[in-house]
């Protein structure tokens, strides 16, 4: 037991586990924030435009609708191939920890313009409708209504991406990128060395649960409903 | 109901053993072997002809990985492999109990440094990216083909295990990337040099007359690294075993391997 700590725990994994961590929290917020910076507009559009929200428009919600459809069905793998040539252009290399970033955000961005609509999309019409009485112009409804009112659902749904977000993280490897899921991968995986695999694999899970605990911390406070 | 009894009986321990039958690979002239794409399953495809003329049925299995064939042949599932070198063998017997045994080498495939943004081994700028495939075997034959070209040195008795921690002297601070295999060949606009493995860069349309440097025939390389046929511990002597050998070690495989692989895959026996 001890000796099989020991390899997992030697001063140079240590290193190799403090640069994971970095590596992977770097992954996960930059992600995280441009992928809601894709997808809150996003799913503003989806909800708004959708039949019975506050500015129908069939095209574009069709369109766009099927965007993110397609996005969302390809796997990643697949995708982070796909978009190399696109990698190469935004950051002029395919290679490393920014070159995963780029298919990272294609994926996930779609995936929290969704989480996004279906949070618009339970504010109740009552308090809609009060504010369209009360003659509040579209954008007023948005932004003034809509996103306060979904706010604890918006914070699940942050708490619920960013952990898929992590999920995906493992697959830096492909291109070079690094990071607690890489690690596992290469010396648990591919390396047999299932003490290292372990290690990395429980430092996320710690990781995943810290973050959960705070989004939900989070949205119980803005929570009006549970008193 | 006595009768339905006996009936019900005697038809299951009927179907029960037509089912042993059935599964007895030992009477069966079908042959089902796991390979990657390719060349191993190329390869396989002609010799399908030659064992279809001794009456067996060749069943050939792709797989994408480097685990599910050994296990699937552990299992019984497969009655053979052909994806991997006995090194790699080894090391996997070693660390999942397996009990799989090589019987015959049958190609190798020369290792390549090939150009990626550098043209030559001698323009390399310092701190340039060097790609390499991030898995073991393949990971620490790229590291001893850099050191065999001067690149950078490897720490002695590293040998077939070697990763970048490895690297002992790295004079001109090249970046070693280690990546996946099949990603490095689209890749190459990005780093300056790329090591790849002969099943992906045929794969990727690759010559192995563009490499800028090969592993030597006459390396230990080249003799370790032969790629070889694998079954379970124990039906090494299976007669459709026997004729798997004997019709991929033959002149024809021997010729359609030289024909199509243009030096990137090399016969062995």
């Amino acid at each position: 037991m001890n000796e099989y700590l020991s390899s997992a725990f030697s001063t140079a994994m240590l290193g190799e586990y403090g640069n994971g961590l970095l590596v992977t929290l770097y992954f996960v917020i930059l992600c995280t924030l441009v992928s809601y910076l894709i997808g809150i507009p996003a799913g503003v559009i989806l909800c708004v435009s959708d039949k019975d929200g506050i500015h129908p428009n069939a095209p574009l919600n069709k369109t766009l609708g099927l965007v993110v459809n397609i996005l969302r069905s390809i796997p990643f793998v697949i995708l982070l191939v796909l978009v190399l040539p696109l990698t190469k252009a935004l950051i002029g290399t395919k290679v490393g920890d920014n070159a995963f970033l780029v298919p990272l955000i294609i994926s996930a961005a779609p995936f929290v313009a969704r989480m996004v609509e279906s949070s618009l999309k339970e504010v109740s019409h009552g308090v809609i409708e009060a504010a369209q009485s009360m003659g509040s112009t579209n954008w007023q409804i948005i932004t003034k209504v809509m996103i306060p009112e979904a706010k604890p659902s918006l914070l699940v749904g942050a708490a619920i991406s960013i952990t898929t977000i992590l999920g995906y993280t493992p697959l830096a490897t492909l291109v070079g990128g690094g990071g607690l899921g890489a690690i596992a991968v290469q010396y648990g995986l591919y390396r047999f060395q299932n003490d290292i695999m372990y290690v990395s694999s429980i430092l996320m899970v710690i990781l995943v649960q810290i973050m959960q605990e705070v989004g939900m911390k989070l949205a119980r406070s803005s929570d009006k409903r549970a008193r | 109901m006595k009768k339905f009894v006996s009936v019900l009986l005697a038809s299951s321990l009927l179907l029960l053993s037509l089912a042993g039958c059935k599964n007895s690979s030992s009477e069966s002239k079908t042959i089902t072997v796991g390979a990657s794409a390719t060349p191993h399953a190329e390869i396989l495809k002609a010799v399908k002809p030659i064992l279809a003329k001794e009456g067996y049925t060749l069943n050939i299995k792709i797989y994408d990985d480097y685990v599910l064939p050994n296990t699937a042949t552990e299992d019984g599932e497969l009655d053979a492999n052909y994806f991997q070198h006995k090194p790699y063998l080894d090391s996997f017997n070693e660390k999942n109990n397996t009990h799989l045994v090589s019987v015959a080498a049958i190609h190798y495939e020369p290792y390549g440094i090939y150009a990626g943004t550098s043209s030559s081994l001698t323009n390399v700028p310092d701190g340039a990216k060097i790609a390499v495939p991030n898995d073991p075997s393949n990971e620490a034959r790229a590291l001893q083909l850099l050191a065999a070209q001067k690149l950078i040195t490897i720490k002695d008795g590293a040998g077939l295990s070697a990763t970048k921690k490895d690297i002992s002297a790295n004079p001109h601070h090249y970046d070693v990337v280690e990546m996946d295999a099949a990603v490095i060949p689209k890749s190459l606009d990005s780093v300056a040099l790329a090591v790849i493995n002969g099943n992906y860069a045929i794969g990727a349309g690759l010559k192995v007359s563009q490499a800028l440097a090969t592993e030597d025939k006459n390396s230990e390389a080249a003799k370790t690294y032969a790629n070889i046929i694998a079954v379970k511990q124990g039906n090494e002597n299976k007669p459709a075993i026997k004729a798997l050998v004997k019709a991929l070690q033959s002149q024809e495989v021997k010729d359609y391997i030289t024909k199509t692989y243009d030096g990137a895959v090399v016969a062995v026996f």
